[in-house]
């Protein structure tokens, strides 16, 4: 199946019906956040980084639809 | 053969590498379910200087996961029964026990003296604090972290980029995603395989051993028994919120709560009230709220005038809140908390319509 793939941590994935699954092509992460708060608006209460292609990012970046997209929240626990 | 013979004759460790561990001064922050595997095999791997701080002391719930105790060291603190234990097994080794949280008074004096830095704390603000405190001081940190059955690894300030943890997250979460720490649940195998992991990096950093996990954090999770890695690299944001120097460090506050205020319980709360003078408990129910009571013990300051006026508890180093439930008590506990870092800031349980509590009767309407 085409599209992106979104893996999800932590308490990010608790939030998520799935801890993996597949999303409709986006145009660029910033677009890409918006439709998974519209979709589980639960993850507005969250703070995470965004990963794409196991790379982390630090602003809007580009996708050509096929990346793997990673939530990834702080732990704390010790 | 010698004790340290299955690792010296590895041909890339040697005889050098075992000389460096034994030179090496390292410090783990924080004695709980990843500090005692750290401790652990730094311990049995030959390091020859170990710091403890840790400031707690042993509960029975700490058991499934905190390795290094047992039943019989139920109540004693967790530094200096670390460093016993381990002393008992390796008595050429040196501890060093620092049985104090750390805080911006004496994490930079603390840190200095080591070589590298292990933070197995379970609070965001130490970690944000030791994170910061490795900036400033430019010591090497092998950070982990862990959330019920998922783990993370991060090593900082070390190689050719020396990435830290607000490069990963620039600031630390706001209070109300951070679950109550104490009541999270964990598998205890969990913080060993992650402490057992941060130990390795530790050994490769000091014998220049295989390729440190640098630049890079990597996540664990034990229900798939998958990893996942993924790279970072420096945040211009991230870097704009650390401290500019070891003043601006001191005179921050890294004081982050659980989500939830600590609770006392009614009969603790009566006690202090009446009996430590430097404790305060107070009704803050709003003006008009029956019933009126007049107890010695209690004083009555609506929360509307506590939140306009903080400073009027000041003088107190307990202060005890309660209203009709425990809700607003709680609520209010923790602003305060976030005022007065250094006092004890609680929200008695139940408030006063717990069957425990002393103002308990008929005659409160619901």
């Amino acid at each position: 199946m085409e599209g992106l793939t979104v893996k999800a941590f932590g308490m990010i994935a608790e939030k998520l019906p799935e801890q993996e699954f597949k999303f409709p092509k986006k145009e660029n992460t910033e677009e890409l956040l918006a439709s998974l708060y519209n979709e589980y608006p639960n993850l507005k209460d969250l703070d995470f980084s965004l990963a794409v292609n196991q790379q982390l990012i630090q602003q809007n970046t580009p996708l050509e639809g096929d990346e793997e997209i990673a939530l990834l929240p702080p732990f704390s626990g010790g | 053969m010698s004790r340290f013979s299955r690792q010296t004759i590895l041909p890339e460790f040697g005889q050098e590498g075992q000389e460096k561990l034994s030179r090496a001064r390292v410090l783990v922050v924080g004695a709980g379910g990843l500090g005692c595997p750290v401790l652990l095999h730094l311990a049995a791997a030959g390091v020859g200087t170990i710091g403890i701080v840790d400031g707690d002391t042993i509960s029975e719930s700490n058991l499934n996961r905190q390795t290094l105790f047992g039943h019989q060291h139920t109540g004693r603190p967790k530094a200096s029964t670390a460093a016993e234990v381990l002393k008992e097994k390796y008595p050429d080794l040196n501890f060093e026990v620092f049985s104090d949280f750390l805080n911006t008074n004496n994490a930079l004096e603390i840190i200095s003296s080591f070589d590298v830095i292990v933070d197995g704390t379970d609070n965001f603000g130490t970690r944000y604090l030791v994170n910061d405190a490795c900036v400033l001081l430019n010591k090497p940190l092998v950070m982990g972290a862990i959330y019920k059955y998922e783990g993370q690894l991060m090593i900082f300030n070390y190689g050719s980029v020396a990435l830290n943890y607000r490069d990963v997250y620039p600031n630390p979460p706001s209070e109300n995603q951070i679950p109550n720490c104490a009541e999270t649940g964990v598998l205890g195998v969990l913080p060993g395989i992650i402490g057992t992991l941060q130990a390795s990096e530790v050994l490769k950093i000091l014998s220049g051993v295989g390729k440190v996990l640098s630049e890079k954090i990597l996540f664990f999770n034990l229900k798939n028994s998958s990893f996942y890695e993924v790279g970072i690299q420096p945040n211009t944001k991230g870097r704009e919120n650390l401290p500019e120097s070891e003043m601006d460090f001191k005179d921050r506050n890294y004081n982050i709560n659980c989500g939830i205020a600590e609770r006392i319980n009614w009969e603790t709360a009566l006690d202090w009230a009446l009996n430590m003078t430097n404790s305060i408990l107070v009704d803050i129910r709003e003006t008009g709220e029956k019933p009126l009571f007049e107890k010695e013990y209690l004083s009555r300051i609506p929360m509307g005038d506590i939140r306009e006026n903080p400073e009027s508890l000041s003088a107190y180093e307990n202060i005890l809140l309660c209203c009709a439930s425990g809700q607003r008590s709680s609520q209010l506990a923790k602003e305060l908390k976030q005022q007065f870092p250094e006092k004890k800031i609680f929200s008695v349980e139940g408030g006063i319509l717990n069957p425990a509590s002393p103002l308990n009767s008929n005659e409160y309407d619901t």
